[in-house]
This record gives structure tokens, sequence and C-alpha cells, in this order.
């Protein structure tokens, strides 16, 4: 095997574990809120009243684990067809929002907020490898929460620097590194030359903006 | 009564992880069995209401957030190492389960698992206890 295929096979097995470890937590849920359904079912129909609510609250759980399985199942699938074509058009909102839902567990399991901002101007598109792309986003995502503490945010959008299409990852909170140690850090970090890679297979330049804590993937 | 069932009443069990919703719906469907478990969203949280309460047995998922289950199991072996650890996990790496049991977890469940199963393997634990 190749250095980038043994690469790529790593990037998608960080992937795929981290997600199978969500699908086992919402299937343990089910499991478990079905159970206790079928528990109260079971007891005498005199003290069924009392677990009205429990019941209740089980058929809840239920519907809203099989939603965020639902939401993860989809946005997974479209991840794992990145493969398909290695030159594709992608809508940078959409791949963002989908990529921050797969990539959340990363940053919750630090204590770090993740969410997708909104792109100006809305509706971009850019064409490119989209393997590559999920990889230097990911690299990208994996330095940013190598330098924050606990209780802080990454937002990440499309954006526009200089006539060219951009990705931001904007590094927030009151706990945030200063500019020095987030520019350090960065580099510093276990996952830098993966990025560097990415990106240099892209074309993309790497800027860090330390003024705001922002990491921009600039692309060509 | 089952002769497993009169002892149940007896075992004091934490279960640790930050899918909330999980142990709160585990931990109650345990009561309804007549055992006493009670809960921790985090690390630091377990370490805390081993303070308060000394459980027999912790059932410990190994990914969450603050403190990795693995640095949680090191210090309960290291300062309650009467405390039975069986750890239940979507994490399902055999490096995994080595450490875990070099560490001293006296189990290694995968997610989802079946409650009477858990329990089962809460009862041997707690045997090992006493």
């Amino acid at each position: 095997m190749n250095p980038e295929t043994e690469k790529t096979m790593a990037f998608f097995g960080k992937m795929t574990a981290n997600l199978t470890h969500e699908f086992k937590n919402i299937l343990a849920i089910i499991q478990e809120s079905a159970g206790l359904m079928e528990d109260i079912m079971a007891i005498s129909p005199l003290s069924k009243e009392k677990y009205q609510d429990r019941f209740n609250n089980s058929m809840a759980t239920i519907k809203n684990q099989l939603h965020r399985g639902m939401q993860l199942a989809a946005r997974f699938n479209k991840f794992a067809h990145a493969p398909d074509q290695t030159n594709a058009q992608m809508d940078l909102d959409e791949t963002i929002d989908h990529f921050c839902t797969l990539t959340e567990r990363f940053a919750r399991l630090k204590n770090i907020s993740l969410q997708a901002g909104k792109g100006t101007p809305p509706g971009a598109n850019l064409t490119t490898n989209p393997v590559l792309f999920y990889m230097a986003l990911f690299y990208g995502l994996e330095s940013c929460l190598a330098v924050l503490p606990a209780n802080t945010s990454i937002s990440i959008a499309p954006a526009e620097k200089n006539g060219r299409q951009a990705v931001e990852i904007v590094c927030s909170g009151p706990q945030a590194p200063s500019a020095d140690e987030f520019s350090d850090g960065l580099r510093k970090s276990d996952s830098w030359n993966e990025l560097e890679d990415a990106a240099g297979q892209l074309e993309a330049e790497i800027e860090c903006e330390t003024r705001n804590l922002c990491l921009r993937l600039i692309f060509k | 009564m089952h002769e497993n069932e009169n002892h149940d009443k007896h075992i004091k069990i934490l279960l640790v992880d930050d899918e909330e919703e999980l142990v709160s719906t585990l931990s109650e469907r345990m009561e309804m069995r007549g055992l006493d478990a009670a809960v921790a969203p985090d690390g630091p949280q377990a370490i805390d209401a081993i303070k308060i309460r000394l459980p027999h047995v912790m059932v410990l998922d190994l990914r969450m957030p603050c403190m990795d289950g693995m640095e949680v199991l090191r210090h309960v072996k290291k300062h309650n190492p009467e405390i039975q650890v069986i750890i239940l996990t979507g994490h399902g790496s055999a490096k995994d389960e080595e450490q875990a049991r070099r560490l001293g977890a006296f189990d290694y469940l995968q997610k989802p698992v079946d409650v009477e199963t858990l329990i089962s393997r809460i009862r041997k634990a707690y045997r090992h206890t006493l």
C-alpha cells in the first residue's frame, strides 16, 4: 500500500470508528427505552398509571434517537460516497454542515462546541477532490481541537479570500489561547503535517490569522 | 424470589456514561429489578460520587468528555481497588479491552447490551467484592 492510500485509509478508519460508536450509543438508548416500556407493560395494570409519564418519555426518547440516527446515517452515506469521484462540485454550506454533524463528537469529547456557520455569499460551490477536501477539513479541525481548552467554540464556514473560495475554522471563547499560543500550537499539533499534506494535494493555501484565531484554507 | 435477587438490594452500582438518557433509563430498569443504581455523566462526577457513596460495582464508558474512562479506571483502581469495574463501551478495539483488563477492569462489554446480561455480570462482579 502506498503512503497516500495508507493515510486515506487511516482517515476513513477514524471517521468510521467515531460514527459506529455514535450508532452503538443510539442503539443502546433505543434498546433500553424499549426495554423500559416492556418492563412497564409487564407490571400489574393497577400500578401502570404511575408509570404513564415514563412510558411516554421512553417513546419520545426512541423517536429522538431514531431522528439522530437517521441524520447521522444520511450524512455518513454521503461521506462514504466521497471517493466515487476524484473531482466533484460540492455545495460548501451543505458539505460543511454534514462534516460538522459527523465530527461533532470529537469536539464534544473535549467539551468544545462545534457548529457550521453560514457562508458568505451563501450557496458557494467548490469543484475539487471530495476525499482530500474532507481530509483537509478534518485535520484542520483536529489541529484546532489540539490547541483549544474546554468550554471554547469552533465554527466552520465557507468564505471568500481575494476572490478565491476559502473555508474558515474560527475558534473563540473566554478560555481561548492567545494569538501566539494559537499559531504555535497549530503548527506543533500532531495533525498539522496531515493538514499540510492534504492541502498540498488540493493546491490549497493554509493561512493562520492569529488576530481572530482563524485557520483558513484557500482553494485554487 | 431467586436467590440472586435477595442479594441484589445490597449491591450498590454506579453507572458512568455521558449518554445521560442511556444511564438514566438503565438505572430505572435496574431499580425496577430491586437494584440500587446511581448515575454520573462523566469521570470527575463519578469520582465525586464515589466519595459520597462507595459503590460495589461501577459500570464505566470509555470515551467521555473531561476525563477518559481509562483515566477513571486507573484512578478507581489506585484509590478504591475494592470497587469492581465493568467497562461498557461502544468503542470495540481489542487494544482497549487489553488495556482495561490490564488496569484491573473486571469485565468488558460492548454496547448495546441486554440488561439481564449486564445484571448477571454485575452480580458476578459483586461476588468478587465479598
